[in-house]
């Protein structure tokens, strides 16, 4: 820590020969003093700009003069300022935003979601949260997951499946944050709806790629989601009465002007309309969330923050079965500021992810969660308008419970089980310069130097040639190696550490004033593991961390891609392509039982995996019409040779596609304001079907038609297309009313297509004979949603 | 355990308005290959010295005519220890039968087929089974307190792993319900086992209803057996999302010169307890 602060005095020492003075403070909103994440803040005409971070800071420094000084964000009045940069300064700005007028640039869409032609950051997408309120969702309720998926590169395992799959990636490897806290299940309900109440939220950031060295752990994507801060102003009421959930939102000052609140709350009751049914009554499905977020500046170069979140699903059925799920986070951040060009933020989290299962048939109770505490130190150096550095250090201290079984009573069938508890700590230091090189050409280089330990508390066990999983040549299977013994290693104590070097470079230059090629190269190491061998993942999937069995996943991802604004008409374009290699991708041996499994070890092959694609994106940023294309040509495939176990691993050691395979994946979606009163909105999706494993034949085995299959994924389901549309209806729009509404009315799958989520091929009950069955989750589902503000 | 975990899900994604329809579709063919049904259970109380083995081929997933029937092949079991062959004689429509087997618990026991001229063999244990203790009905104690359900009741050996078949024929039904169990959970305890239909319109399941007969067979199985008829059990109920990648069975029936040949099916040896119970 001293050793960083030192570092940054040496720096400031060495740049100090010019005269040059900095410029620095704070961009936010009039109305209720919301931070504007990258808002551009330059000198006009120099050359000299920057966008302001997460917490609204920016700082920027030239040599003495006036300058007439200009800050600009897509859906506000652009402000302007002259001053004489003669000592450092410090300035905060108020920005309002633009009212609408009919022809004019509408707040529609943001400026930081037009590509950035100048930053060499590629492969980033940022999200305000008013364009993902344009568009039209399931049952109404605006959904960032789901808005991510209308981006290239972005899809999701079909309607049913929680998460989302990032250029040819499994779910488990993008890291979800939220105000930099980790969320280990981003859905709600098997992916119906996001754990992100879209009241709660400013704006969402997803890193397809290049991912940058403040990040790491994860190594397909980072989707960085930011809450509001609170109303700092005035007491606001927000909220929404749907057909399938509602939400309410409180926010307001705790001192004026000086520190704000906010508290969101979000639940569903669709379980109450089962009530009605009689076959269903005793059962019920149900989710509900609170985001909360409170700050308070202590003074100009101090701001306390504080975030919370408390998300549950749960399932009855009837009183045999009953599961729950879901994450906790608080989080404890202090932003300091060091001088006119340093800015620090501390961070301090908690994060609990639970899932919990009760079979009251068999009288048994299952218990598991993952737990983490994490520290954060970065900084940001805004050294000279030439160069930036970015900085810090992170520690990541987990406890994974993956299962204690408990019978619930004494005539319980059920034994007492408690599955060893895991503790792993994870530690990343990094280093990032932005540098403009010359007028045309910037570079981003940076490294981070993970660490990962695998600590003691549990037993290891050993196994006959060291081979906890073993092929059998006689039977042609893979088994459980022989356990030969068990070592035990103490709290504390290292059981197997890993470190690996992370460098990340990515690079920009600008072809002409409106076009730019951009190129990276990023590598990221990931220590902790989701272990899935369903179709889908389920809450009961177990996050394992690596160990002297499991090695980290290690990835290569390079990408180059050309990006151009045709600024007359408001549309941008951009395409990439990318490769991307992982390392040490977990296989599963055919029929493996991850449930309750105190050795994973001996049903797991070590394999890799390899994705490439071609992403096209054209978007249309301001006018009456705003919309977005995106069309991605893709593959993603993985295999798993025998390795240490010996055999021909699976599916014969050969390449095959993984479950998140698309080979096209199209999606368009636009939104038209018609007049004051009324909008509209549509998507069309279209993607290749799901690679699937159909069976080649059938035979007679204790009087049942058994389906033989043979290679994995080798056929696929039919394609997967769907239209919504939606309207927005303001009435009443009297600019004085304080009490603001809108009625969305949403039509989700227009046209009624069954997309299958999967295909199960059985016998006919009745008459014996084969057939195919084909499950769709939503057919055409209307919706009414009625939206507020107060 | 893994299934009932599956088919909670499987059920709790239908309660969420999704729809299930019958469909046309195209599947590929892998050609005739040996299917060897080699089932030797010993039923408690008898002399177990009739047996039967029945060999087919793997036919079109959707092909409905009768199965591919596979006559003139040979078929003999020999005890590992003495050498005693029981020697399986043709019937002529797929099934070899023999009066000559001696069944004697843990004893090994080798199948030799000889198809087209290929032998295929395989090595299996005869596997002991404890008697059931009970069987009766009851409601409240299966997942759904307003249907019936037959409960059996054995007690597991708590020295060694046991695993277990059961399967339980409702005679109106026209499928078997298999159900594969360990004592992981369990070992040493008084175990119960419970088989519950539910009324289902589209598929034509009713819920047990007094009166129906239900035949019950408790079969003791090796540890390989259980891992090939888990697979077989769950890639059959096919769970919507939540199934597992389904992959090929692989049983113990090798091809004797070159071991990646395998015919599909298994060569189990068995003691079996079997009940009839009548529902009140």
């Amino acid at each position: 820590m001293r050793h960083l602060f030192l570092l940054s005095i040496l720096f400031t020492s060495l740049l100090s020969a010019q005269d040059k003075n900095t410029v620095n403070g704070t961009i936010t909103d009039i109305r209720n003093g919301e931070t504007l994440f990258g808002a551009s803040v330059y000198f006009k005409s120099t050359g000299i700009g920057v966008l302001t971070n997460e917490y609204g800071f920016y700082s920027l420094t030239a040599p003495t003069g006036p300058y007439t000084l200009i800050i600009s964000y897509m859906g506000y009045d652009e402000l302007t300022r002259e001053i004489v940069l003669d000592i450092n300064q410090k300035l905060d700005f108020e920005l309002t935003e633009s009212t609408n007028e009919l022809n004019e640039v509408i707040l529609v869409a943001e400026e930081s979601e037009r590509v950035d032609i100048k930053t060499p950051q590629m492969s980033v997408t940022t999200l305000k949260i008013g364009t993902i309120k344009k568009m039209p969702v399931v049952f109404g309720e605006v959904d960032i997951l789901k808005s991510i998926q209308l981006l290239p590169g972005v899809t999701n395992n079909g309607e049913g499946s929680s998460g989302f799959n990032v250029r040819g990636g499994a779910v488990d490897q993008n890291l979800v944050l939220l105000d930099e806290a980790i969320i280990y299940n981003s859905s709600h309900l098997f992916g119906f709806f996001s754990v992100f109440n879209a009241d709660a939220i400013k704006d969402v950031k997803l890193y397809k790629g290049s991912i940058p060295p403040r990040f790491g752990g994860r190594v397909s994507s980072v989707l960085d989601v930011r809450q509001k801060d609170g109303n700092n102003k005035n007491f606001e009421l927000t909220g929404g009465i749907g057909t399938i959930s509602s939400r309410l939102a409180v926010e307001g000052p705790l001192v004026k002007e000086k520190g704000s609140f906010l508290l969101a709350g979000r639940g569903s009751y669709m379980h109450l309309f089962l009530k009605l049914t009689e076959d269903l009554k005793e059962n019920s499905i149900y989710f509900y969330d609170f985001n909360f977020k409170g700050n308070y500046e202590l003074d100009g170069d101090n701001h306390l923050y504080f975030s919370g979140y408390l998300g549950r699903d749960v399932f009855k059925f009837a009183s045999s079965f009953g599961s729950s799920y879901g994450n906790l986070t608080g989080n404890l951040r202090w932003n300091h500021i060091f001088n006119e060009k340093i800015f620090s933020n501390l961070s301090l989290i908690y994060s609990n992810y639970e899932y919990q299962l009760e079979l009251n048939a068999i009288q048994f109770d299952w218990v598991s969660d993952i737990i983490n505490y994490n520290l954060k130190y970065d900084f940001k150096y805004y050294i000279s308008d030439k160069i930036n550095l970015d900085y810090g250090i992170s520690g990541i201290y987990y406890n994974f419970h993956p299962g204690v079984v408990t019978p619930t009573s004494e005539t319980s069938p059920i034994n007492n089980l408690v599955l060893d508890q895991k503790r792993a700590f994870e530690s990343g230091v990094y280093i990032n310069a932005e540098q403009k090189i010359t007028q045309k050409f910037n570079l981003q280089y940076g490294i981070r130097l993970s660490g990962f330990s695998r600590l003691g508390g549990e037993p290891l066990t050993l196994y006959k040639n060291d081979q906890p999983v073993v092929y059998n040549e006689v039977l042609g299977i893979y088994e459980a190696g022989t356990p030969i013994g068990e070592d035990y290693y103490d709290i504390g104590e290292r059981m197997k550490t890993f470190h690996h070097f992370e460098p990340r470079i990515s690079l920009s230059y600008q072809l002409t004033e409106y076009s730019s090629m951009k190129a990276n190269y990023t590598r990221v190491a990931q220590y902790i593991h989701l272990l899935s061998n369903t179709t889908n993942v389920t809450p009961l999937d177990v996050w394992t961390p690596s160990g002297v069995y499991i090695e980290p996943q290690l990835a290569n991802q390079y990408a180059i891609g050309y990006f151009k604004d045709f600024k007359n008409k408001f549309l941008n374009f951009s395409v990439e392509a990318y490769y991307k290699s992982v390392e040490n991708r977990i296989d599963y041996i055919d029929g493996a039982n991850l449930i309750a499994n105190n050795n994973i070890e001996t049903v797991i092959l070590n394999g890799e995996s390899r994705a490439y694609g071609l992403e096209f994106l054209v978007q249309k940023v301001a006018g009456n019409f705003t919309g977005m294309m995106a069309y991605t040509l893709s593959k993603s495939e993985q295999r798993a040779p025998g390795g240490k176990a010996g055999g021909p691993g699976i599916n014969n050691g050969d390449w095959y596609d993984t479950p998140y395979d698309r080979t096209h994946d199209f999606s368009v979606t636009g939104a038209y304001r018609f007049t004051k009163k009324w909008s509209f909105s549509a998507n069309f999706v279209y993607q290749t079907g799901r690679p699937v494993t159909y069976p080649n034949g059938q035979y007679e085995y204790e009087g049942m038609s058994i389906p033989n299959y043979s290679e994995r994924n080798a056929d696929r389901l039919p394609s997967y297309n769907r239209l919504d549309l939606s309207a927005i209806f303001v009435p009443n729009k009297r600019p004085d009313n304080r009490w603001k509404g809108e009625f969305v009315f949403g039509i989700y799958n227009v046209y009624n297509r069954m997309n299958a989520a999967s295909i199960s091929f059985g016998q006919n009950k009745q008459t014996g004979l084969n057939e195919a069955t084909r499950t769709a989750i939503f057919g055409i589902v209307p919706s009414i949603t009625y939206n507020f503000r107060f | 355990m893994k299934n009932i975990v599956i088919n909670i899900l499987l059920v709790t994604s239908i309660l969420l308005a999704s729809c299930t329809d019958v469909i046309d579709i195209d599947v590929p063919y892998a050609g005739p290959k040996l299917v060897v049904e080699a089932s030797l259970d010993w039923q408690k109380g008898t002399v177990g010295n009739t047996q039967t083995i029945k060999l087919s081929e793997l036919q079109p997933y959707f092909d409905d005519t009768t199965p591919y029937i596979v006559t003139g092949a040979s078929v003999k079991v020999t005890n590992d220890s003495n050498g005693r062959v029981a020697h399986f004689i043709d019937q002529d429509n797929g099934d070899y039968v023999t009066s000559e087997f001696i069944p004697v618990v843990d004893q090994s026991y080798t199948l030799e087929v000889v198809y087209n001229g290929i032998t295929f063999a395989a090595r299996e244990i005869l596997t002991p089974v404890v008697t059931i203790d009970l069987v009766n009905q009851s409601m409240e104690n299966g997942f759904d307190p307003n249907v019936i359900e037959v409960n059996i009741f054995f007690k597991d050996p708590l020295e060694e792993e046991n695993y277990y078949l059961t399967i339980f024929q409702e005679r109106k039904e026209l499928l078997p319900t298999l159900l594969d169990i360990s004592d992981e959970f369990t070992n040493g305890n008084e175990m119960r086992i419970f088989y519950e239909k539910f009324t289902n319109e589209e598929s034509g399941e009713k819920e047990l209803q007094p009166g129906d007969i239900v035949d019950i067979e408790l079969y003791g199985i090796s540890k390989t057996y259980f891992n090939y008829i888990r697979l077989l059990i769950e890639q059959n109920n096919d769970g919507g999302p939540f199934s597992t990648i389904p992959a090929s069975l692989r049983g113990n029936c090798i091809n004797i010169i070159d071991p990646d040949d395998y015919a599909l099916g298994y060569f189990r040896l068995t003691e079996v307890d079997k009940r009839t119970y009548v529902v009140e």
